[in-house]
């Protein structure tokens, strides 16, 4: 672990703070976007405004986590959010 | 990161706010320019005369410069004299690729003005940093987000925000750096936390398009729709007929009645039966950002045809969000405000930055030091860069306001050169840094951009076009001027306090 070279482990979290951070704030708002329960228009609008919230967080959690890979939890958390956000799209591709 | 949270938000916040605070001062200070992008534009440009002619009057002979030259044109663009910008202009064309020709609101007859970028620059490098558009605005966007990490992480770090909420230890080197950073960031952090969120807001739907992707298909056009932002449009074989103008001064009095000072006028298919006049306001008067926003008229009866929009509660939440950081709302006293307020996000990013390299200073400044070749050459890159990018970014912006009144007025692409003369500056600012001692550098760079700043009343005495808005401009340029030499003074010569690094240390364990 401690023979892992000071740059890749500064590379690999910063790399989950950029993408994952992303994804995951891509998929919480596709996920609020689709179950708040507001006319459709309204509700984009309203899922978008907290998602830089969502990506701050992401980034601090990427540099806080104790070990490297719990650095990418977001993106990890990312896949059933977006799930939610594009489930009949993810059906129609499934079907 | 590292073992404890403290240290690893400490970690992030160093070498983040070291490597992206360069590129987010450029930001922050040409932001805090823009605030008064009208006003340097009309600066920039002397030949546009101060004007009291009425709005009307000017409408008036906008139309008949534009019936006498362009009576066939499809579309004429009129921007009416404000209270910000005393020009008049008319275009034809759409609205980004139009021909603007800029008339003597007094006569009515064009005005041979020179082209100048004006404060418009700033606006636009303030969000794109002048890379192409589209790159320009991911880029900002992504140096907002680390803003953002930036001030939590402060935050975090910053363990006794309320009992040093008034610290200020001047004098005392390092721990002044500290106390201003800290000072300038806790008691305004409700409006750098607030400026940067709502600068995200602005391109949100650019950013992260995740809400249209999932409910619209990805479908924008149909997003737009259901936000009901539909365009009102004539039948086509109207725009074929011939028939008169209306009277514009009715239409632009009961336009401003309805929504407070206007700002230009539309008139698409003029002089047809199916012309349309777009009556828009200036932005600001109200919060709401209301950009694109017009009273659609039929140009033949002049009866109202599409009213502004009464926002729902959610596009009006982000519309307010995007005005809050547009700032054109309560006219001059919030432009002061939010230009003060600027300035000292720009001086809590500045003294972040020194910071870093003076903590590191005397471990790489004794000649003796123990400190490897390859850490000592990283350290002179980081304070080349932030003389260069402190420093020698304001030298570029105040050169910008001194090429736009010296650069030849009837050079060919007189723009780009004024941008050339920008960048430039800019560039010889980081090469000055890398050839002269940090110290030297920071004094002579201050030292040119106060007397650039102070100087910019003495050329508008030779360069002509003197009126309140550019007294202003100038005024403003040589209070910044002295505050500079202030600056510039005091780096050249610190209170002797600081001389022995085993001094300084017993200094501050006694603090």
């Amino acid at each position: 672990m401690s023979e892992t070279p000071t740059w890749l482990r500064i590379l690999s979290r910063s790399g989950a703070a950029l993408l994952g951070g992303y994804a995951f704030s891509y998929a919480s708002t596709a996920c609020l976007a689709r179950i708040l329960p507001l006319a459709p228009a309204d509700a984009v609008i309203v899922a978008t405004l907290p998602a830089f919230v969502f990506y701050t967080l992401a980034i601090l959690w990427a540099f806080a986590s104790r070990d490297a890979l719990r650095a990418w939890a977001p993106l990890a958390l990312a896949v059933p959010l977006a799930l939610i956000g594009f489930w009949p799209q993810a059906l129609r591709w499934l079907a | 990161m590292k073992n404890t949270f403290t240290q690893s938000m400490a970690w992030l916040h160093t070498w983040a706010g070291l490597i992206f605070g360069w590129l987010l001062f450029a930001i922050f200070v040409t932001g805090t320019l823009a605030v008064f992008d009208k006003e340097l534009n009309h600066w920039m440009q002397p030949e546009i005369p101060a004007s009291t002619v009425s709005q009307a009057d000017a409408a008036k002979r906008a139309i008949s410069y534009l019936q006498q030259h362009q009576a066939n044109a499809g579309n004429w663009g009129i921007s009416l004299p404000t209270e910000r910008s005393p020009g008049l202009s008319v275009s034809t064309g759409d609205r980004r690729h139009g021909v603007v020709v800029p008339l003597d609101p007094n006569s009515g007859e064009p005005l041979a003005v020179r082209d100048s970028v004006g404060g418009n620059f700033f606006f636009r490098f303030h969000f794109t940093l002048d890379l192409p558009r589209n790159w320009g605005i991911f880029v900002v966007g992504a140096l907002a987000l680390v803003m953002l990490a930036g001030l939590i992480t402060g935050i975090v770090i910053h363990k006794k925000i309320f009992k040093e909420f008034f610290t200020f230890r001047p004098d005392k080197g390092q721990r002044s750096w500290l106390d201003f950073h800290n000072a300038s960031a806790v008691l305004l952090l409700p409006f750098h936390l607030m400026i940067t969120y709502t600068g995200l807001v602005i391109f949100m739907m650019i950013y992260i398009p995740a809400g249209v992707d999932a409910v619209f298909e990805g479908d924008s056009r149909a997003y737009f729709q259901a936000q009901g932002n539909a365009r009102v449009e004539q039948p086509r074989r109207l725009a074929k007929t011939p028939a008169e103008l209306v009277e514009l001064a009715p239409l632009l009095a009961e336009a401003e009645a309805r929504l407070g000072p206007i700002g230009s006028i539309g008139i698409r298919n003029p002089n047809t039966a199916a012309a349309l006049i777009e009556v828009r306001p200036v932005l600001g008067n109200r919060i709401a950002l209301t950009k694109g926003n017009a009273m659609v008229f039929d140009g033949v009866s002049g009866k109202l045809l599409s009213d502004v929009p009464e926002l729902r509660p959610a596009p009006l939440t982000q519309r307010v969000m995007a005005g809050l950081h547009f700032a054109q709302f309560g006219g001059y006293p919030m432009r002061w405000l939010y230009f003060i307020c600027g300035l000292i996000s720009c001086a809590m990013i500045a003294s972040g930055l020194v910071l870093f390299c003076v903590k590191r200073g005397r471990k790489y400044a004794a000649a003796d030091s123990r400190a490897d070749a390859a850490a000592r050459r990283w350290y002179r890159v980081a304070e080349v860069c932030n003389v260069g990018f402190i420093s020698g970014l304001m030298v570029a912006c105040v050169g910008l306001l001194w090429a736009s009144r010296l650069l030849p007025a009837e050079l060919a692409q007189r723009e780009a050169w004024e941008v050339r003369a920008f960048f430039g500056l800019w560039l010889l600012a980081l090469l000055h840094a890398g050839v002269r001692p940090a110290k030297q550098a920071w004094v002579e760079q201050l030292a040119l951009c106060a007397v650039l700043c102070g100087g910019l009343g003495v050329l508008g005495i030779f360069a002509g076009g003197v009126d309140h808005l550019r007294l202003g401009v100038e005024v403003t340029g040589l209070v910044l001027g002295i505050g500079l030499a202030l600056a510039a003074w005091r780096v050249a010569c610190p209170k002797p306090v600081v001389v022995k690094p085993r001094a300084a240390r017993t200094m501050e364990a006694k603090a």
